[in-house]
């Protein structure tokens, strides 16, 4: 095929050519003879792997499975698992096929039917069959081969439906299955109850000494035994791995000779390790440490067998230096395990040089972050200062997928093991300079929280930032960290003449004009501390905040600080200065936000089981954890900010919070005297700075926690309301929103700066909806850009009736946030309210520009000051297609030009968005990076939100 | 659990897929973009396993994988299978597919579709392991193949795909009892020899 196709168009065009002729086949008049159906119904197959939708030749298949001819019906079956969904409404025929053949007791038609169960696995299937299958399973004179389908096919249906399969009698038949003298049929019969087992263990205890004394017959067999289930000289590897994987369902034997016989085995399984192999062939080792890892896994399960722990580890321990790379993958991944029980964990730290040289060497990536992952779980009090030191120097050079997970590894260690704390302030210093674009926002929050919370290590922080801060390039979370803490205690160091408040004021503005908004804001604020700490700068200060680029920055919040600051550095007294701006007061100590984090990208399961390890060795090693310990309670809340912030991402407003709402409270012992003076003292003339800050205070919650002024008792947006919106960015028609209830489809049209909407309510049940209310609203300033006409709907929507709503809306000026729907309804006895945002976002007004290269370039270095262009870089979320790239972009409004920027991958648009009082152009750049898996997005318009906007709109599509 | 098996060419055009977890249309046809893509861009004798792509479920998935000659063999899995485990499967898959089909090779996989799921099939079952042992899964498509020749009709046409009957392309290239070797990359064999080694 892809010989023919020499290019994607010839292929489409080949591949429609063959459907028609197809469809034409099964449409004519000559009925098929069923080796043409076959062959049909393999083309089908044979497209639809290439990636083609296949609509048609179900029902043929569907007939193709009541034929008496077994080889008409097992490709009427292929074609039925691959191609048919779930939900198809062809299940009923299907159904009715497959009890025919499940009650035909030829084994080869039961098989096929039991397959296409399996392999299908919906929820009708489950209903119809789920009691059946257990008889089949447990019959006296079902054949091997079908009792093998039957126990898979089972599994399968308890895994989907488990609610349908009936507990009953046949358990204890099928534990028996491991006594069965057909090996497939025990192979099946273990998977089977390792599931089962799992939710009802007492059920299926018995299991325990049948799988035992299995396993000791097979691990006990000499290497012909078995004859066919032996696979290269290793007798039943599969049936062994799978009877492991069933014992670590359960705790340890209780009976004393079943669990010795369990030793005997694990004990043999280990000394076959260390005889030399019968083979030279990969696939005999393979087989044979197949189960040697799971014998291993399965005594760190136990975890109570030291002499067997320790043997595991030494075991692992060969294969760290063993030339075969899936060993040493495997062996550094069991280990971790390894490292958190107390019998093994020193024994797996003196394999600590090993571990460092695999992080170093290893050529593999994989490889290399399961080092990662075991230096991690090894680390303790003994050899973290080893252990940080290596991983921050392999961060210089590690790959970009997992420097993140690194960085979020060094600062958890660096901190959890810090014995003094100066060594934690270097750490994490050094880990913003190395990896400054992968600290996340919660390190340096958290550095900054320690530092405030340990006096003693406040002023080595400070002289340890001026110092980093002196470096040509340092990086923006160090400029934040630096006018953080310098804010704070810069004091203690300015005795130094070579550090003193000028100088350091010097230092940090000398960064301010490199950095972005939130660091500027949060550098003004370290400006008006220092106005408290030194007077003596106040008038330099002053002069900062008095000059054009501060007082009329076209930043609101950059112009809002610098005004307020620069109106309390003049009027507010002394006193006054020194209590609002106080030292902030310690944090109170909760679990670090950087393990909640860690967790998060790790996945639940991984961290937490590690963690908890780590929690037991301490307990019994008896150590103590330092006072700003990471709690390893685990209560994860990934939103956990350490600052008491509220998680705006923007941060501008928030900081702002924070210097005085933080700061406030901190003075509670104020007499209530100066609290009046405090309050009169800021009640200026003219502006009023006081009301502002309740204002930015208060804006930050109001805005998006109340969302549509008006209704009385709106609901909050779903969660994923910003999804939805995401959703519809590229795209103007589609399922907006659907629960059990109700569906909303979505159908728009734009034209210049007008566009209509029509929304589609579906009821999905048969019941009335009733008191059925739509509002849509305009959140704040939304009602100034945007003129929204929605015509009234029909108060009653009948059961599996769909009502239409046309909205005409108007764009009057650019804007960001969405307009909200709001649906009420009554339904049943309850009322359902649920308030979604409208997918109506600034792009749908644009209108394609075409232009030439020379043209875009001029256009593009007019538009050259800061404020008029927005740029992210980010990760792509989907795999980086170059034409569903295009096709976004297309839907996104803007032309895509061709031939214009030098280089071929990238992709640049242009056009001009319409609102009826200005119109504004855009220009965008997007640049994709394959081998980072990482886009970098660029907007040029002559307005500043629109590009933040757009920006931030296009960013969420790749 | 096997939550798919996906077999490729160096190109990334899909041979075989196959989903034990419904997937729509056009995410398994992502998937196997996005799997093709990690696995293609790895260094041969690097290890077989890595982290499962973020459609099929990122880091709580593995990607078990070997690939032999023109193809990629991909078995996405998640952690309740042994690593080990299925990478001998997957050598039992390709030595079952080249004693079926003599010296398998990639133009099989395109010509017998119907074939090669069958085999699967006899091997893995709604994302479980069926059956290990070869001879028995042998014996199955033998007997298999023994009632299609009963029941085609005599005097018609046998079913013998790879005379241009799939798809009715322009002839491949001949290839009956013995496969040249040399002519296109789509008739090397899988399996270097019939000693069924494979590098590593």
């Amino acid at each position: 095929m892809s010989r023919v196709g020499k290019s994607k168009e010839a292929e489409i065009k080949r591949i429609n050519k063959e459907l028609a002729n197809i469809r034409s086949k099964f449409k004519g008049d000559k009925a098929l003879d069923g080796y043409s159906k076959k062959k049909y119904v393999c083309k089908l197959l044979f497209i639809f792997l290439l990636g083609h939708d296949i609509d048609f030749g179900h029902m043929e298949a569907v007939n193709l499975l009541s034929s008496n001819k077994y080889t008409e019906k097992q490709i009427g079956y292929l074609f039925i698992s691959v191609l048919v969904n779930s939900n198809s409404e062809l299940i009923r025929l299907i159904n009715n096929a497959i009890k025919n053949d499940l009650a035909s007791r030829n084994p080869i038609f039961m098989c096929l039917a039991l397959h296409c169960i399996a392999n299908v696995g919906s929820r009708e299937m489950a209903e119809a069959f789920a009691s059946e299958i257990p008889k089949i399973l447990v019959a006296g004179d079902t054949m091997d081969s079908v009792k093998q389908s039957a126990a898979l096919c089972l599994l399968r249906l308890y895994k989907t439906s488990p609610d349908l399969v009936p507990m009953g009698e046949w358990t204890s038949r099928v534990v028996h299955l491991l006594n069965d003298q057909h090996l497939g049929v025990v192979t099946a019969a273990t998977s089977l109850i390792t599931c089962l087992s799992k939710k009802n263990p007492d059920e299926f205890k018995t299991c325990v000494s049948l799988a035992v004394s299995r396993l000791s017959r097979i691990v006990s067999s000499a290497s012909t035994d078995l004859q066919d289930y032996t696979y290269y000289f290793v007798p039943a590897p599969w049936l062994s791995v799978k009877l492991l994987r069933l014992l670590q369902c359960y705790p340890p034997p209780e009976d004393t000779a079943v669990k010795g016989r369990l030793i005997e085995c694990m004990e043999t399984i280990l000394n076959k390790a260390q005889e030399p192999p019968k083979s030279k062939k990969v696939q005999h080792s393979n087989a044979k440490n197949a189960i040697l890892f799971e014998a291993i896994s399965l005594i760190i399960h136990y975890d109570s067998e030291p002499n067997l722990l320790v043997r595991a580890c030494n075991q692992l321990g060969q294969f760290l230096q063993h030339r075969e790379t899936n060993l040493r993958y495997l062996a550094l991944e069991s280990m971790c395990l390894l490292a958190g029980s107390e019998f093994s964990h020193e024994a797996v730290k003196t394999h600590i040089e090993t571990v460092i040289n695999a992080l170093k060497t290893e050529r593999d990536v994989s490889v290399r972050q399961r080092a990662a992952d075991l230096l991690y779980a090894m680390c303790d009090r003994t050899n973290a200062p080893q252990i940080v030191a290596e991983m921050l120097s392999y961060l210089e050079t590690a790959d970009y997928s997992i420097r993140e997970e690194i960085v979020l590894k060094v600062a958890i260690l660096a901190e959890k093991y810090a014995v003094d704390y100066t060594w934690y302030v270097d750490t994490i210093l050094n880990l913003i300079r190395i990896a400054g674009d992968y600290v996340s926002e919660e390190v340096w929050y958290r550095v900054i929280q320690i530092v405030i919370n340990r006096d003693d290590v406040q002023g080595y922080a400070a002289k340890t930032v001026f110092e980093a801060l002196q470096a040509p390039a340092c990086h923006e979370n160090m400029v934040k960290v630096g006018g953080y803490i310098l804010g704070e205690f810069g004091n203690l160091i300015a005795g130094d003449p070579r550090s003193s408040p000028l100088v350091q004021f010097n230092l940090l503005h000398s960064k301010f004009h490199l950095c972005s908004v939130p660091t500027r804001a949060l550098l003004l604020s370290s400006y008006i501390k220092f106005v408290n700490l030194f007077p003596e700068t106040k008038t330099t200060i002053q002069d900062v905040l008095r000059s054009d680029s501060q007082l009329r920055n076209s930043d609101v919040e950059l112009q809002q600080r610098a005004v307020e600051y620069l109106k309390l550095s003049s009027i507010a007294s002394t006193d006054v200065l020194a209590t609002v701006l106080e030292e902030m007061p310690p944090f109170p100590e909760r679990e670090s936000s950087i393990l909640a984090k860690l967790k998060k990208k790790k996945g639940p399961g991984t961290v937490t089981d590690m963690e908890e390890g780590k929690k037991e060795q301490t307990e019994v090693n008896g150590g103590v954890e330092p006072a700003v310990n990471a709690s390893t309670v685990s209560t994860p809340s990934p939103s956990a900010d350490l600052l008491g912030l509220k998680s705006a991402p923007a941060g501008g407003g928030s900081l702002l919070v924070d210097v005085f709402s933080d700061a406030v409270p901190a003075t509670g012992a104020l007499a209530p005297g100066s609290e009046d003076n405090f309050s009169r003292s800021l009640d200026l003339p003219g502006e009023s700075p006081a009301s502002l800050l309740v204002d930015a205070t208060l804006g930050a919650d109001t805005v998006t926690t109340v969302p549509a002024a008006g209704s009385e008792d709106p609901a909050l947006p779903v969660p994923d309301a910003d999804d939805l919106l995401n959703k519809f960015v590229c795209k103007n028609n589609g399922v907006l929103f659907e629960n059990q209830l109700l569906q909303i489809g979505i159908k728009s049209e734009y034209r210049q700066n007008l566009g209509r909407m029509y929304l589609f309510f579906g009821n999905k049940t048969s019941v009335q909806f009733l008191n059925f209310t739509l509002n849509v609203s305009c959140p704040g300033e939304l009602q100034n850009e945007l003129n929204i006409q929605a015509k009234p709907v029909e108060p009653i929507v009948e059961g599996g009736a769909q009502v239409q709503q046309v909205i005409n809306i108007e764009c009057l000026s650019d804007f960001t946030e969405a307009p909200l729907l709001n649906i009420q309804f009554r339904y049943g006895g309850t009322v359902q309210n649920i308030t979604l945002k409208l997918p109506i976002t600034v792009n749908k007004f644009f209108q394609p520009t075409e232009m030439a290269s020379e043209d875009f370039f001029q256009r593009w270095k007019q538009l050259s000051s800061p404020q008029q262009e927005a740029q992210k870089i980010f990760k792509a979320n989907h795999p980086m297609d170059t034409e569903v790239t295009k096709a976004k972009l297309i839907g996104f409004g803007s032309a895509l030009l061709q031939d214009v920027d030098p280089n071929r991958d990238n992709f640049v648009g242009a056009g001009v968005i319409h609102t009826k009082s200005i119109q504004v152009g855009c220009l965008l750049r997007l640049e994709p990076n394959s081998q980072a898996q990482m886009y970098r997005l660029t907007l040029r318009t002559s307005k500043e939100a629109v590009s933040k906007r757009l920006c931030a709109l296009l960013s969420q599509q790749f | 659990m096997i939550k798919a098996i996906l077999i490729f060419n160096n190109h990334g055009k899909p041979r075989l897929s196959k989903f034990y977890e419904r997937y729509s249309e056009d995410t398994q046809q992502q998937i196997i973009r996005e799997t093709f893509h990690l696995v293609s861009k790895r260094d041969e004798n690097v290890c077989n396993f890595l982290e499962g792509g973020m459609l099929i479920g990122g880091a709580d998935n593995k990607l078990i994988y070997r690939h032999y000659a023109t193809l990629y063999f991909v078995f996405c899995v998640d952690s309740s299978e042994s690593e080990l485990g299925i990478l001998d499967l997957i050598q039992v898959f390709v030595e079952t597919l080249d004693k079926c089909f003599e010296n398998v090779c990639e133009l099989d996989l395109i010509f017998h579709v119907d074939k090669v799921h069958n085999i699967l099939a006899e091997m893995v079952m709604g994302g479980m392991v069926l059956e290990t042992n070869m001879n028995e899964i042998v014996t199955q498509i033998d007997a298999q193949n023994k009632m299609e020749k009963s029941e085609a009709p005599t005097g018609s046409k046998q079913y013998h795909p790879t005379r241009g009957q799939c798809l009715q392309l322009p002839a491949p290239p001949p290839r009956l009892r013995k496969k040249p070797r040399s002519l296109t990359l789509w008739c090397q064999p899988l399996i270097a020899s019939s000693k069924c080694t494979y590098r590593h």
